[in-house]
């Protein structure tokens, strides 16, 4: 059984359907991240997790228990908000210790214990007197954390919890992040519209789009293996081709590009032959001066260098692809000259 | 910015600004001066140097019992005013009440409604339906009129509080009451005081409803002040007068203290 079991849940806001039908199961001590773009139902799922939105249909259950009609102050969950919601006429120790008072656990000296324990936790030592106002963008949100996770809640809710930062410190607490989660391992749901937050940071990515889940995977897998072109162009902006494909003598399979252009792809799961959408990551690809065999011949359009990569423009057979490459690759290469094309085996997705 | 402001709109500004500041200080400063007067009648310029004045309303029952019956009318109408007027602001900004707006003009209303009228009005039922003229009708009377500006400056900074600390609070085991109590009411703390500023300020100075809803004997301050003026106009009308710019001005000072005055318009 899932420790986390959502069964057919739907949520509309006057005409506007936020949740579809959304079912899904997750295990004790997983990290799942909801990814989606913004308006594809993911806060909104996550607010009927924590009881804040009442769903028009289907059932929450935590660790076995229906929780679908139960209060939000009585689920034991904890959440951490976008705004991180800190109580501002309070302390951190203050604001530390508040879900302890409201869930009356244990007496004043635990509590004081278990503030210190949490602030510890996320390194805010010296900061326990100071008011929210007071602390920097950074140690609000490890405080809003702190907060969510101090009372034991059995699940743990953060809705973009890293979007507010810059990038540096975001990077950082990515990493935090997965460490604080290897060491409780709280069954934790995370909502972000950023897909590097969330394949570096889940064990389980859940992709919404439009009220409904597209794919659920390991991040390895949604990312390899995307299901969709939605799912192939959401994570790590992907080259998706109008193709024709069909098997070839021998086993494998041949997609052609534009009359004459034909290459190699592994056999897809999908079995349907003509019109395919094919998929070519930006990163898979190789670019090289000269012809190599089984390569095809393209067009160098803009380069632009950014430190260790150069992103690229590549025209084939009158299709565009964006390309991503090391600087060393692409040195000495102008934009217009003729270069040739090479991907890994395998790295060709048929969708 | 270069040349932004032209010279003649600066200048008009300024203009502007003094006259304002002219016509509300001098006033204040002809009646603080006539105060300290020696001579027996109000006169400006004030005609030699005493305290007399200040002896005489200090000493006399008229002026100390008027100023008690004022504090005592002021305290309880700040006291309903606050209580009343938090609970309205909150059910208006978090309530998801039908009809909102109309409740917002309605609990708004006795800004732009004539006093005097409000004042005839509220004599005939409190005659009809009561004994007449009381402390409780006066009190009744003003909390009224101080309500808007108590629901005014509650809603203003609620209004402005992150409605996503309530539901975090929720999700951390808060019921109802206990949000209540330690999430919103704290927010709403610098609009109680500033509203309760108002409605002590505003009650302590009122005079039209004060007058409709006077009980011989026992007069608030303002009509004291009126009624000498009327009939006996000597200096001492013009110390309690500067006593009473002093307590305001006072009130102002201990606010700002308490709140800094940024917080009253943010």
């Amino acid at each position: 059984m899932a420790h986390i079991e959502l069964v057919g849940l739907e949520k509309r806001f006057g005409e506007a359907r936020a949740l579809a039908g959304v079912s899904l199961d997750i295990e004790e001590g997983v990290l799942a991240a909801i990814l989606g773009p913004s308006g594809c139902g993911k806060t909104t799922l996550l607010r009927v997790v924590a009881g804040l939105e009442r769903p028009g249909a289907g059932r929450v259950r935590v660790a076995g228990e229906d929780i679908t009609d139960l209060a939000p102050e009585r689920r034991g969950l904890g959440m951490m908000f976008q705004s991180y919601a800190l109580l501002p006429h309070m302390t951190v120790a203050e604001n530390l210790r508040f879900p302890l008072r409201m869930q009356r656990l244990g007496d004043r000296r635990q509590q004081a214990e278990k503030v210190d324990w949490a602030l510890e936790l996320v390194q805010l030592g010296g900061m326990a007197s100071r008011y929210p106002r007071q602390l920097s963008g950074g140690q609000q949100q490890r405080v809003a954390l702190a907060r969510a996770l101090i009372a034991g809640p059995r699940v743990l809710l953060l809705d973009e919890p890293l979007s507010n930062l810059d990038a540096q410190l975001r990077k950082d607490m990515q990493l935090e992040l997965i460490e604080l989660h290897r060491q409780l391992r709280l069954t934790t749901l995370l909502v972000t519209h950023d897909q590097e937050e969330a394949l570096s940071l889940a064990d389980v990515v859940v992709l919404m789009r439009a009220g409904g889940v597209e794919q659920t995977g390991t991040p390895r897998a949604i990312y390899e293996q995307p299901a969709t072109p939605f799912a192939a162009e959401f994570l790590g902006a992907a080259n998706l081709l109008e193709v024709d494909a069909r098997p070839a003598e021998g086993g494998g399979w041949r997609v052609t590009l534009a009359p004459g252009v034909s290459l190699p792809v592994s056999a897809p799961a999908d079995p349907r032959a003509g019109k395919r959408t094919l998929m070519l990551r930006q990163e898979d690809m190789v670019v090289m001066a000269g012809p190599v065999a089984g390569g095809v011949e393209a067009e160098l359009g803009t380069v632009a260098f950014q430190g260790a990569t150069c992103r690229a423009v590549v025209r084939l057979a009158g299709h565009r692809l964006r390309v991503v490459a090391p600087s060393a690759a692409l040195a000495g290469l102008e934009s217009g000259r003729r270069v040739y094309l090479e991907w890994p085996e395998g790295r060709a997705l048929l969708l | 910015m270069v040349g932004g402001v032209p010279l003649a709109a600066k200048a008009a500004a300024a203009v502007l600004v003094a006259a304002c500041v002219t016509f509300m200080l001098v006033p204040l400063a002809v009646v603080v001066a006539s105060s300290f007067s020696a001579s027996e009648f109000l006169v400006f310029p004030p005609r030699g140097f005493s305290l007399r004045w200040y002896e005489e309303i200090l000493g006399s029952r008229e002026y100390t019992g008027a100023a008690w019956t004022s504090l005592r009318l002021a305290a309880v109408v700040t006291a309903l005013s606050l209580l009343i007027g938090t609970a309205v602001a909150i059910a208006l900004v978090r309530g998801r009440i039908p009809g909102t707006r109309t409740l917002v003009a309605l609990f708004l209303s006795p800004l732009v409604l004539p006093t005097i009228i409000f004042g005839i009005g509220l004599l005939m039922v409190f005659s009809h339906y009561g004994d007449g003229p009381s402390f409780t009708a006066l009190a009744v009377g003003h909390v009224v009129v101080t309500l808007p500006y108590v629901v005014r400056t509650v809603a203003a900074v609620l209004e402005g509080a992150d409605p996503s600390v309530e539901e975090a609070a929720r999700t951390m085991g808060a019921n109802a009451w206990q949000r209540y109590w330690h999430v919103v009411i704290p927010q709403c703390r610098a609009g109680m005081l500033a509203g309760a500023f108002f409605a002590f300020n505003i009650s302590f100075d009122e005079a039209v409803i004060a007058l409709f809803l006077r009980v011989p004997g026992s007069e608030t301050l303002p009509l004291t002040i009126y009624s000498k003026l009327e009939f006996s106009p000597d200096p001492s009308v013009a110390a309690a007068s500067s006593v009473l710019i002093g307590l305001t001005v006072l009130l102002v000072v201990l606010m700002e203290r308490a709140l800094g005055i940024q917080s009253l318009t943010r």
